[in-house]
């Protein structure tokens, strides 16, 4: 217990300081930031829930956007008949699906052929975006568009509700209740604690005939379907059109947000919101500095390292 | 405590340790140790496991650092803070569990361990090297193998070859016999009796009395990570001397165990006719048919790698059979996963718990869960406190005295981890148990609380499989032995008259 409390002080004052440093500098709102935040964490949490089942889930980038894909689809079948109480959730369904579905492949490779999911889920990211730019180039194209790749906008229905002006969207509640959830589950009950035993030594948990191929699978299903939630989210909550290039990156962020924090639900809120800041920080940049998109892995690389330094010194200096 | 004095014009010893002392947390494993070896003699350090001897023995290479004491080598003091400086110094620890790569050749493997290497590799030149040095030690060393394929003792002597060739002078050996079968120790004890002529001086690790009076001209024996005995002619002491300068105190004897009759007519365990397979297809065991009936404990001798291994996995559903049939107490698991074997009531100690039963990041209780005991849960959660409870009640971990249920298990010992184990296997009364090596790690007190757990369970009924490396424990609480050579069951024998000579050259292939 001390040591969780340590390991989460260390953490959050990392944070804490890196954006204190940050915020002053650069003209960013914490709106923003909250916006950017929502689906890193469920990126990250994707690649969490397999990591403590001992599974490295390169593939929410693949996750999220074969979810879009999948969303998408929902919406131009039943969008305009059916109103927002039930076809939001019908799409949050469906995103959770169309993740699952990707990372099923994966996991399906995994427990029949042994295929590694790290490699499997890593070169699915360059599929996935093949399928979503076939759709969008080709039947889904929206004639009203001056022949730009994009579908048609969604239906007022398909919008995740805002809060209040703000264009913070109901996502962001869905994401921590996610981590939340996360959390008590591979913390607390019966099945999260399989999880840990077969991430921690899969032989020891092979031995104690617990099912591993079942457990190593549903993980990282669940993997998949929250980083098909944070597709759903982005596409319902932000873009409310599919088009090729939406959320580039955030499933590889939400790795690094997951790996910042070893892989635990209620730290990665704040590391998801970190690298939120950065990431806006270079939206921002770009736009009032002229400089280049890629300045912002610059800024994201110099403050993972600060952020990990200061981590280490402290958890050095308190273990000796 | 006894002492002897040497001359006052005799040479400084080739290593000498002056008031060495060692401390991890609470456990002050050496105290102010003096210790002498010379060129030319064999040492003994005899202790119980947890008297210090590895620590001893890691501080002399390098391993970990004393924390006071000087180390003097031919009588000037040096500081050893790495294995790299021990070998420069000429000194060379042969670790119990052999540190060779399997996937090499024994060349290959001296190759790495050498500091005179260039970047070309001279293969035909440290070819005849190693003839050479075999040649003059004595020693049956096959260049060209790979180690994998080798046996314990073949491996053993490619350590010593490899201290040799890279200069040692001083040869520290880690409970060299542990793993070998009788004949093979007669083999080693030729090898190191030809180091010492060689003018080598040597320390000998281990907690069997048997070697130290075979092979040893002195013994120093520790108790606590204190000298009890210091470098003494063994010749000179009576067994009940040594015994009571290891121990302390006298050995608590197992109670003799005429066996019950038990009228349940089930079989613990039944293979019939079983070939498995290792690895690369090879058989592991071929034809292999044999019973365990309830209340019984059969035991399985063999030298390692004569197929207990697999047996121990077969009997717990986790390797396949390719023929035969296999029955667990009544219910056929001839296509069983661990989970069916389990399900059936049986239980078992691996033989490397470390390796494949310690989950990193678990704490004791939640060890615990994996086993028959049924996890509490309250509300939606697991009630990891009326396990704790439930634990803390069972009669093992009361007489095993496990470590507390909040304590992570990777940081505990390694005795304390085997009696987490045992406790866990033992939990809940299976009825078939395979406990493979079941007091490896464990000092004498808990070994013997372990062996009346063992006897106790086979009275209430439990059928056990028993392997062990110890063949003393083997006759001492078998009801039969079964004795495994090359993946087949070479004989049965009953401990009652059978000699141990006999069974040993059984294990090696030999006619008895």
């Amino acid at each position: 217990m001390k040591k969780s409390l340590r390991r989460a002080a260390a953490s959050g004052l990392a944070i804490l300081i890196a954006t204190l440093v940050l915020f002053p500098i650069v003209d960013i709102t914490v709106e923003d930031c909250l916006v950017r935040t929502t689906p890193f964490v469920l990126c990250g949490l994707a690649v969490a829930v397999p990591a403590r089942a001992g599974l490295v889930n390169i593939g929410g980038e693949g996750q999220f956007t074969f979810a879009m894909v999948v969303v998408t689809a929902t919406v131009l079948l039943v969008g305009d008949t059916i109103d927002a109480f039930l076809l939001l959730p019908l799409l949050a369904v469906a995103g959770l699906l169309g993740g699952a579905v990707w990372a099923g492949i994966a996991g399906l490779l995994r427990v029949t052929v042994k295929l590694n999911e790290a490699l499997s889920t890593l070169l699915l990211n360059f599929v996935s975006p093949l399928i979503l730019a076939y759709f969008v180039f080709g039947p889904w194209r929206d004639r009203s568009s001056f022949n730009l790749p994009v579908s048609k906008p969604y239906p007022d229905a398909a919008q995740l509700p805002t809060f209040g002006l703000t264009q913070v969207h109901l996502g962001i509640v869905l994401a921590v209740v996610a981590a939340v959830l996360a959390w008590a589950v591979l913390d607390f009950t019966r099945w999260g604690f399989t999880v840990r035993v077969v991430g921690g030594n899969p032989e020891a948990a092979r031995r104690a005939g617990l099912p591993v191929n079942r457990i190593v699978f549903v993980a990282l299903l669940i993997g998949g379907a929250l980083a098909g939630l944070a597709g759903m989210i982005e596409v319902t909550g932000v873009e409310r059109v599919l088009r090729p290039n939406i959320g580039v990156g955030f499933g590889y962020i939400g790795f690094l947000a997951s790996w910042l924090v070893g892989h635990r639900p209620l730290e990665l809120l704040a590391s998801s919101f970190l690298l939120a800041s950065i990431s806006v920080t270079g939206d921002s940049l770009q736009i009032n500095a002229g400089l280049p998109s890629t300045s912002v892995y610059v800024l994201m690389a110099v403050v993972l390292l600060l952020v990990l330094a200061i981590r280490g010194l402290i958890t050095r200096s308190k273990a000796d | 405590m006894l002492e002897e004095c040497s001359g006052r014009n005799a040479p400084p010893a080739a290593l000498e340790t002056r008031g060495l002392s060692k401390r991890f947390g609470e456990l002050q494993a050496n105290d102010r140790i003096d210790l002498q070896l010379h060129s030319g003699e064999i040492h003994a350090i005899l202790g119980e496991n947890g008297a210090g001897k590895s620590v001893l023995a890691k501080a002399l290479y390098g391993v970990n650092l004393p924390d006071e004491g000087t180390i003097l080598r031919d009588g000037r003091v040096v500081v050893i803070d790495s294995p790299r400086k021990a070998r420069a110094l000429g000194i060379g620890l042969v670790f119990q569990d052999f540190r060779l790569i399997p996937a090499l050749t024994v060349l290959e493997n001296i190759l790495l361990a050498l500091p005179d290497q260039r970047m070309r590799l001279r293969r035909k030149v440290l070819t005849e090297r190693i003839a050479q040095a075999a040649a003059r030690f004595d020693l049956r060393i096959r260049p060209h193998a790979r180690v994998r394929d080798i046996s314990m003792a073949e491996r053993q002597q490619v350590e010593i070859l490899k201290l040799l060739l890279s200069g040692a002078r001083v040869m520290i050996l880690d409970e060299p016999t542990s793993l070998l079968a009788p004949q093979e120790v007669d083999a080693l004890g030729r090898v190191v009796s030809e180091l010492r002529d060689q003018g080598l001086a040597l320390a000998l690790i281990t907690h069997k009395l048997m070697d130290v009076r075979s092979m040893c001209d002195r013994v120093t024996v520790l108790r606590g990570g204190v000298v009890q005995v210091r470098g003494v002619n063994p010749a000179g002491l009576d067994d009940t001397k040594l015994v009571d300068a290891v121990v302390g105190r006298r050995l608590p004897q197992v109670r003799s165990h005429p066996r019950q009759p038990v009228h349940d007519p089930t079989l613990a365990f039944q293979a019939i006719n079983i070939d498995v397979e290792a690895e690369h297809g090879r058989l592991a065991l071929s034809e292999l048919t044999m019973e365990v009936e309830r209340g019984e404990i059969v035991g399985v001798a063999g030298v390692s790698g004569s197929g207990q291994r697999e047996l121990a996995e077969v009997a717990l559903g986790l390797r396949g059979i390719r023929t035969g049939g296999l029955r667990v107490l009544g219910r056929d698991v001839s296509n069983g996963r661990p989970a069916e074997v389990l399900e059936a009531g049986a239980a078992g100690v691996s033989e490397d718990p470390l390796a494949t039963d310690v989950v990193p990041g678990l704490t004791v209780t939640e060890h615990m869960a994996l086993s028959r005991l049924k996890l509490p849960t309250r509300r939606l959660g697991c009630d990891w406190r009326a396990l704790e409870r439930q634990v803390a009640a069972l009669p093992e971990a009361q007489i095993l005295k496990i470590a507390a249920g909040g304590r992570q298990v990777t940081t505990l010992s390694g005795g304390n981890v085997q009696r987490i184990m045992l406790c866990r296997t033992l939990a809940g009364d299976p009825g078939f148990l395979v406990m493979a090596y079941p007091t490896r790690g464990l000092d004498l007190a808990n070994a013997v609380a372990t062996q009346d757990l063992l006897l106790r369970h086979a009275r209430d009924g439990a059928g056990v499989l028993l392997m062990s490396e110890d063949l003393d424990e083997l006759f001492l609480l078998s009801d039969r032995i079964i004795v495994l050579h090359a993946g087949r069951v070479v004989a049965c024998v009953d401990p009652e008259v059978a000699e141990r000579h006999d069974v040993g050259s059984l294990m090696l292939g030999l006619a008895a």
